[in-house]
């Protein structure tokens, strides 16, 4: 056991974590080529129980920042916005907010406007996603199935506007690059419509189904306190019940015209999550049915010249996950001098370190969906038996299958497969961790 | 608070069995496409002056500028350049057809461009004029 572990002992040492025996750490991560956001997380475990976690971040470092130093400003802006997939068009938005800041024009009203509305589509759509991840991942397919067929609704309207369902590529420095569709007023009232209802009826499906509540509830608990300290952003403090919101806190856009409602929880665990997100959709449902019926009319964009002036402007603003921040330093010329971006995933890994522990190792799935990150670090688990020295490796999916397993034993026999070790119970202190390509 | 109960979602599943499938019979049958869709770049070398505007604003490279022979104008020689479009880079964000002053370049709907041949999507029509 000594020869296998020795590396990842010395590797402990190293890292100045020696309190914990080897016996006990369990790698999560980090990477899957398929995904975007690889974590790695380093599980100290008691048993089952999960006592601390050792996050190392870094492993998709594009250098995004360094390479718009040499870019000019408007190609930056098609840049930041492939920063996510999902999101993409808030960071655009943030990053266009910033350079306006130093110039001197004025933005339309129309634009801002759109700019409410397209973003508003981007929170349904992404919320919507974590609602279908989250069935997923807690053994729940038709739910996953059912959220992501109405979320094709909202992806065909962005696709409507603007020509494309992911990247948008809607933004220009003072204004937008496309009007709204005429006509689409009312088949955007009705969509909205439609996903008010479906929201409604999920809210109560996660509410009375067993499935959901088993997993969810308790699950993930923190304290409003814990959340303000490690300065939570997004749902991850509304749902502890912080108002921090930046449409409200500072508005940007067009929010300070359009009416809407702060929603907060108390519960602060993953099935208020749930239930926040699928809130807050509906709220923003409604937003759009507003800012589509009071659309001003009036241009949509001005024309500014290339050569921002100098000087320094930051910006922030709401994302589906919490607050994006951008700053830029411009000297008066073609590029800027430096642009800094932070994302609310990295704001709100702290929380979601704190939201681990205590939890079990079937519970990780749900609790990191819970934050909503990209979910690259699920693959590549190993386990090691000691006592018989067996190996065997867990993707993502088998993970899965355990974690349903474990909470609807019934259910797995049925379905049980691609199971390296179907049934497999880990009892204490009977893991150990295989260096593979770390 | 509701009852809690498994199997809430059976009477749902019931009434949606009855609906039309959400899926498309792609690629059997031909997708509906928006008015605004973009896909792959296309050229009118009749309209293209060589301004190179396009291959400034260009953010993932895909324009470059080529020269193709001289002209007179006056009493002083110019160069006369066309662009090439390298598409296998290309992000659709249409930055150049918005640019482009002579209405030269559009975002066509067609989006099946894969490819095994990469030569397939260098485009350099603007140059045969």
């Amino acid at each position: 056991m000594i020869e296998q572990t020795g590396n990842a002992v010395r590797k402990e040492e190293s890292a100045g974590l020696m309190k914990y025996s080897a016996e006990n750490l369990v790698p999560f991560g980090p990477i899957h080529p398929a995904l975007k956001e690889p974590e790695y997380f380093k599980l100290v475990l008691e048993g089952e129980r999960i006592v601390e976690v050792i996050p190392r971040i870094g492993y998709v470092h594009r250098g995004l920042e360094k390479t718009a130093e040499s870019r000019p400003w408007v190609q930056n802006m098609y840049m930041f916005e492939r920063t996510c997939g999902i999101c993409s068009f808030v960071h655009s938005l943030t990053y266009g907010q910033a350079v306006e800041g130093l110039t001197i024009y004025e933005i339309p009203r129309r634009a801002k406007f759109i700019r409410t509305i397209i973003a508003e589509l981007e929170r349904i759509h992404s919320h919507l996603l974590w609602v279908g991840l989250m069935g997923h991942w807690t053994g729940f397919e038709t739910l996953f199935m059912w959220v992501w067929r109405d979320r094709e609704v909202v992806l065909d309207l962005v696709e409507a506007i603007s020509g494309n369902r992911v990247h948008k590529s809607m933004n220009a420095f003072c204004g937008v690059r496309r009007d709204m569709p005429e006509g689409m007023e009312d088949r955007i009232v009705e969509r909205m419509k439609f996903l008010v209802d479906r929201a409604n009826y999920y809210k109560q499906i996660v509410d009375t189904e067993e499935t959901m509540l088993e997993r969810t509830e308790g699950v993930g608990r923190i304290s409003p306190d814990t959340a303000e300290k490690l300065c939570a952003v997004g749902p991850m403090a509304r749902y502890v019940g912080l108002k921090h919101d930046i449409r409200l806190n500072d508005p940007y856009a067009a929010y300070e015209e359009v009416p809407f409602d702060i929603v907060t929880r108390k519960e602060g665990d993953a099935h208020a999550l749930l239930k926040l997100r699928l809130d807050e959709l509906i709220v923003s449902a409604n937003m759009i049915s507003y800012a589509v019926k009071h659309l001003p009319s009036g241009p949509i964009r001005i024309k500014i010249p290339p050569i921002i002036p100098a000087g320094e402007h930051s910006s922030h603003s709401e994302a589906p996950r919490g607050e994006i921040f951008y700053y830029v330093k411009s000297s008066g010329g073609r590029t800027p001098d430096r642009v800094k971006s932070r994302q609310p995933t990295l704001a709100n890994l702290p929380t979601a370190l704190e939201m681990l522990k205590g939890q079990t190792l079937a519970d990780i799935p749900v609790v990191l969906t819970a934050i909503d990150p990209c979910f690259g670090c699920m693959d590549r688990m190993s386990f090691v038996d000691i006592e018989s020295n067996k190996k065997w490796t867990w993707s993502g999916e088998q993970l899965r299958q355990y974690g349903i397993s474990k909470y609807f034993p019934e259910r797995s026999k049925k379905q049980a497969r691609t199971h390296s070790q179907p049934g497999q119970e880990v009892t204490s202190t009977k893991l150990c961790y295989k260096e593979e390509g770390f | 608070m509701p009852r809690r109960r498994a199997g809430a979602v059976i009477p749902e599943m019931f009434r949606q069995m009855l609906e039309k499938p959400s899926t498309q019979a792609y690629p059997y049958k031909q997708v509906k496409l928006p008015e605004r869709f973009r896909g792959k770049l296309d050229i009118d070398p009749e309209r293209c002056t060589g301004c190179a505007v396009c291959s400034l604003v260009c953010p993932a490279s895909v324009i470059t500028m080529v020269d193709t022979g001289t002209r007179i104008v006056g009493d002083r020689e110019l160069k006369v350049r066309r662009p090439v479009f390298d598409l296998s880079t290309c992000i659709f964000c249409g930055e150049c057809v918005d640019n482009c002053a002579f209405k030269a370049l559009e975002l066509t709907k067609q989006f099946e461009i894969a490819t095994p041949n990469k030569s397939d999507l260098f485009m350099n029509k603007a140059l045969s004029k």
